[in-house]
């Protein structure tokens, strides 16, 4: 047998022992960083080949559709400009390219059908202790991982129960409930934008008001259409970080801005819903940036909520948000002079209330979906009477 | 070069084959555990990792063919440390690349799933089904004449041993790579030992190296264990391995969490979740005074104090839960509560009390052992329980503004199995369904009876009727009702909720296990076009313990619920037979077919025997009838080994072949009886399938001549 030589000695003891180190310290120190630096972004794409031969009784032609060549279209609805060849579906699975024509696979086929209560929205600044009939299609753009909706926005039209009930039929089912509004809701309205923006056309001949509850990710020629029937709505800024869009909804975040900047410009009562989601939305500094862009671009009086969150779908081992970054948020919004901040999700907290920015003083003390003492005359604070934003009437 | 030799080597070999025995057994139970804390913890998740280290191991185990042309001791010790610096490197990549991969806080589904777990345990797993057989060639250039069955015996020896070392000594005491260390101290030992056996004639230096690589990793490892938990926001203020589960309290704020298996079971702000888990309930009860919680934190026990009544009875099986649970502020002294650690059926089954209410806190059924809570033989043993007046409430996760078709099945069986037992239930929708079961009327309208109670509450009383108009709950009740004519009624022995909900995992991920389904049969059927007769008893064989195994563990928790700590027992006792097995068969090769004959017809007697017992006599079964059970049926599939290998020649090519067709079908049986048979088709159709699988290789037993 050779003897071992110490340099022989030497290399191998050193090489093993880099050998059995490295790979622990390299995946316990990478994987420490590897979650900030992963830019994974889980829109997906679209679905091949899985449109249905025929358009179905619940289907109309789509608008916004662009040719893109001979067997290719475009879908122009939403910032994802899907590019769909014949019997191709969009990312949204709502809308397919059947024999060179984009068709909505959700007109008149509502899955979902409730009365809310407005501030369920959440909307407090728009007739507050109203009933909103909210109906909602299968089909949404985004694939939010903490998605309360993923039975009907993740799946497609087919695969749904439905109710038949087409805009008509909407309209006079509110009617029938003295719901003063119709929501647009649940899950992403822009996908069965052609059902939306029909049976709001109709709605406003009758006085119902239409509320958007959304994500904001729709494109500008479609949104312009759209603020011509729109009273209110609730957006979701989802983040302030197109990272985190990309990584959490499966978006970008350039577009929704653009949408807030438009229903600003057109004096369209808009509020917004952040999600504090904790390790991804829980960063004091991003939220100073947001309210600082909310301040110069929409200016002080579109109201913001702060909700909570709880695991929910695939996000379900996050903790929930702890109250004190709530109350923190709302806390830096305000200091950046955003005059009406909310905490959803916390029952009994007190920016569950609506403060009037003039004097301070209590103007909507809400418990739950109630409304436990209203302080607001008209639009005017009871008490100093500054002008509170809002449609109250 | 030299060839060393020296009397004492296959000792030394044996004593290397023992050590890696015990430290792979304490490896593979690490793993499933670190697993089961990152990923969902149903069958399928336990399933697909055993199936993965089974065929990767019998990967292994034929790659010893090609490298055992030109056989060392020098290679086998190599190979053998490698195998213990894998051994705290996979068990640190699990934890730790999961977040590199997927996105932190989220669950996966099931093609990540088998993906993550077959390549995290890959290495290792290759090498251990490696080793073993190697172990035989290196001894054959020495001993020509050694005995494969040898191995093997010595192999289990030290699987037992493994077995009963984490089972009833480490997961009290040591913390993960504690226990990877305590276990692997023997092989290093052991291997120090063969080198200078092989080589006396070499300097120190190498196997000292050796030595020390291999120490530094597992103490490394150690050193790592604690930051390697930490948590990326807030900080972890609290950790504990049970037998149950690992346990983590991490404080963000003012905020407690506590985590259990990688979920967020109990947190210190939760008014909602309190509220509606005990009210729901209790409002029903004009004067409730004895209430049992199963599974609870503060906020529940403060809710429940509020109906004024005399006694809680908190039953949870894990004390280091509770202990937790008060040093966090999570729980509190009272001295209407009492604690009771316990599983909460089998204090049920033998407590004489009776209560106003009891109230189940606990995860979703997609477990054989949390679907115990779900059955209908448990919801009559609740109502054995009850005042005339009381009730039963339990929940599931809810919905928002749709129930999917999945979720109205799952709503629906357990409408029909609660209402298989109660003559009243009442469904509230909402983020959990509550079901509330009594046998008197019951009132959906719970603000109104909670003011009646003067009870205030912050949650129901603003939301309630928001959230769940009557409407919505006359809905659900319809819809389900419409479902009800199917008649699925949610059983110990056929647990289709269990299934229901593996649909639904598959659904949240728009995932499919067909193409697995069908990868794997055509592995298999590739495989059995190339197998021997032999071979194909020893697969069978395989995979009958394992689905063996696998029906012993689900039986066992039906009756007797206490599994977490029985479930080392179980499986020792399924490898403890294998020995004395394959010593008795050791010395009547010449009776090698008929012991396998006779074996065939023992393994199928003994499942029919299984079957009667616990559908005709469970009464009269106790802990150790199991127990026996799976000593016989290790013993047979011990004896069978030596014998199919006398049959095949005995030669290096035929330990080897075997080795691979065990370690398949024990893959094969793991998953097809946990994943498919005891979830689709019940108790009664598993025991006819494993019977129709002995059947069968006793049918080509009859071909060999």
């Amino acid at each position: 047998m050779k003897p071992v030589s110490r340099r022989h000695f030497i290399h191998t003891g050193a090489l093993a022992l880099a050998g059995s180190l490295l790979p622990g310290t390299l995946a316990f120190s990478a994987a420490d960083h590897a979650s900030a630096k992963t830019q994974a972004d889980i829109s997906g794409s679209i679905f091949k080949h899985t449109a249905p031969d025929q358009p179905w009784k619940w289907s109309r032609p789509a608008d916004f559709a662009v040719p893109y060549s001979d067997k290719t279209l475009m879908c122009g609805i939403c910032p994802h400009n899907c590019l769909l060849d014949k019997g191709d579906r969009g990312i949204c699975r709502s809308r397919v390219n059947i024999d060179g024509i984009l068709y909505t696979l959700a007109y008149g086929n509502a899955c979902s059908v409730n009365i809310d209560p407005i501030e369920k929205k959440p909307l407090f600044h728009f007739k507050p202790a109203s009933r909103a009939f909210s109906i909602a299609a299968a089909g949404c753009n985004f694939r939010c991982l903490n998605c309360q909706n993923w039975q009907i926005s993740q799946v497609t039209p087919e695969a749904t129960r439905f109710y038949e009930l087409f805009p008509d039929q909407v309209v006079a089912a509110a009617v029938d409930k003295n719901a003063v509004a119709i929501a647009y809701t649940y899950s992403e309205a822009v996908t069965w934008f052609e059902y939306m923006i029909d049976t709001a056309r109709r709605a406003r001949k009758k006085n119902i008001a239409n509320l958007w509850i959304s994500n904001g990710y729709i494109n500008p020629k479609p949104l312009s259409q759209l603020c011509t029937v729109l009273d209110a709505a609730n957006i979701n800024l989802k983040s302030f970080d197109d990272a985190i869009y990309k990584r959490l909804n499966g978006g970008r975040m350039a577009p929704v801005l653009d949408t807030f900047k438009t229903l600003h410009a057109k004096n369209i009562h808009f509020e917004m819903t952040t999600l504090v989601v904790p390790e991804y939305v829980d960063n004091p500094k991003m939220i100073s940036h947001m309210c600082r862009w909310i301040i110069d671009h929409l200016g002080p009086d579109h109201p913001l909520h702060f909700l909570r969150f709880f695991p929910q779908y695939k996000l379900d081992r996050l903790p929930p948000t702890p109250v004190s970054l709530l109350t923190q948020f709302r806390q830096i919004a305000m200091d950046c002079g955003i005059r009406y901040v909310y905490v959803g999700n916390v029952p009994g907290h007190e920016g569950n209330h609506t403060w009037c920015h003039g004097c301070g003083k209590l103007l909507i003390e809400r418990k739950g979906y109630f409304m436990a003492q209203n302080n607001i005359n008209g639009d005017l604070c009871k008490f100093c009477g500054t002008r509170i934003p809002g449609v109250w009437g | 070069m030299k060839k060393p030799t020296r009397p004492g080597i296959d000792r030394r070999i044996r004593d290397v084959v023992i050590a890696t025995g015990i430290g792979s057994v304490i490896t593979q139970l690490l793993t499933i555990r670190e697993f089961l804390c990152l990923l969902n913890g149903n069958e399928l998740v336990i399933a697909l990792i055993l199936f993965n280290w089974l065929f990767i191991g019998a990967l292994g185990t034929l790659l010893a063919r090609p490298f055992g042309r030109r056989p060392s001791v020098r290679k086998l010790w190599a190979a053998s440390i490698a195998l213990i610096i894998l051994a705290p490197v996979q068990l640190m990549s699990i934890r730790r690349m999961y977040e590199l991969v997927f996105l932190s806080g989220s669950s996966v589904g099931f093609y990540p799933t088998l993906i993550y777990t077959f390549i995290t345990t890959a290495p290792y797993a290759l090498f251990i089904g490696f080793v073993l057989p190697y172990s035989l060639v290196v001894i054959r250039t020495r001993i020509p004449q050694y005995s494969g069955t040898r191995i093997y015996i010595f192999d289990n020896l030290g699987d037992v041993c493994g077995g009963a070392l984490f089972s009833f000594v480490l997961i009290y005491f040591a913390t993960p790579f504690q226990a990877l260390a305590a276990g692997h101290l023997p092989l290093v030992a052991a291997l120090f030992c063969l080198y200078r056996t092989a080589y006396p004639d070499t300097a120190w230096p190498v196997p000292v190296a050796g030595t020390l690589v291999a120490l530094m990793t597992l103490a490394g490892a150690m050193i790592l264990e604690m930051p390697s938990l930490a948590p990326r926001t807030g900080s972890l203020a609290f950790y504990q391995e049970t037998p149950f589960g690992r346990l983590r309290v991490v404080q963000d704020r003012e905020q407690t969490t506590l985590f259990q298996n990688g979920r967020p079971v109990f947190y210190s702000q939760s008014p909602g979740a309190a509220e509606t888990t005990v009210h729901y309930p209790l409002a029903q009860i004009p004067d409730p005074d004895q209430i049992l919680l199963i599974s609870a934190d503060r906020q529940m026990m403060q809710e429940a104090l509020e109906h004024g009544v005399d006694g809680i009875d908190y039953v949870e099986i894990d004390p280091a839960l509770t202990r937790v649970e008060h040093r966090f502020g999570l729980l509190f002294d009272h001295p209407a509560i009492t604690e009771i650690h316990q599983d909460g059926r089998h204090y049920l089954r033998h407590t004489k009390k009776s209560y106003d209410a009891i109230i189940l806190n606990l995860p979703e059924p997609d477990t054989f052992q949390i679907n115990r809570f779900f059955t209908k033989e448990f919801f009559a043993l609740a109502k054995a329980r009850l005042t005339n007046d009381g009730v039963l409430s339990f929940s599931v996760k809810g919905y928002d503004s749709y129930i999917s078709d999945r979720e109205l099945e799952k709503v629906s069986v357990l409408y029909g199995t609660a209402r298989s037992v109660f003559d009243h239930v009442l469904m509230i929708p909402g983020n959990r369904l509550f079901f509330v079961c009594a046998g008197v009327t019951l009132n959906p309208d719970i603000p109104v009876l909670l003011a009646k109670k003067s009870i205030s509450t912050d949650y129901i009383s603003g939301y309630y009727y928001g959230e769940i108009p009557f409407e919505k709950i006359n809905d659900l009740k319809n819809q389900v009702q419409e479902l009800l004519p199917c008649g699925t009624v949610n059983t110990d022995f056929s647990p289709h909720l269990v299934r229901i909900l593996l649909d639904e995992w598959f659904s949240v991920f728009e995932a499919s296990p067909a193409i697995l389904v069908i990868l794997l049969a055509a592995i298999n059927i590739l495989y059995l076009c190339y197998i021997s007769k032999e071979e194909f008893v020893l697969y069978t064989t395989g995979g009958f313990t394992m689905g063996a195994e696998i029906l012993v563990i689900f039986a066992f928790q039906i009756f007797f619920g206490y599994i977490y700590l029985q479930i080392g027992l179980i499986v020792t006792v399924f490898l403890a037979g294998l020995l004395p097995g394959a010593l008795i068969v050791q010395h009547v090769k010449k009776l090698a077919k008929p012991v396998l004959i006779a074996g065939e017809i023992f393994l199928t007697g003994l499942m029919i025997l299984f079957f009667i017992g616990i559908t005709r006599f469970p009464e009269h079964l106790t802990s150790t009838s199991f127990l026996v059970f799976g000593f016989f049926v290790s013993l047979v599939c011990g004896a069978q080994f030596p014998a199919a290998l006398y049959l095949s020649g005995s030669g290096k090519p035929a330990v080897i072949r075997l080795f691979s067709a065990d370690l398949m079908g024990a893959a094969l049986g793991t998953l097809v009886t946990s994943v498919f048979l005891i979830p689709y088709v019940g108790i009664l159709w598993t025991v006819a399938v494993l019977v129709a699988m002995k059947l069968t290789s006793l049918m080509v037993l009859g071909w060999i001549r």
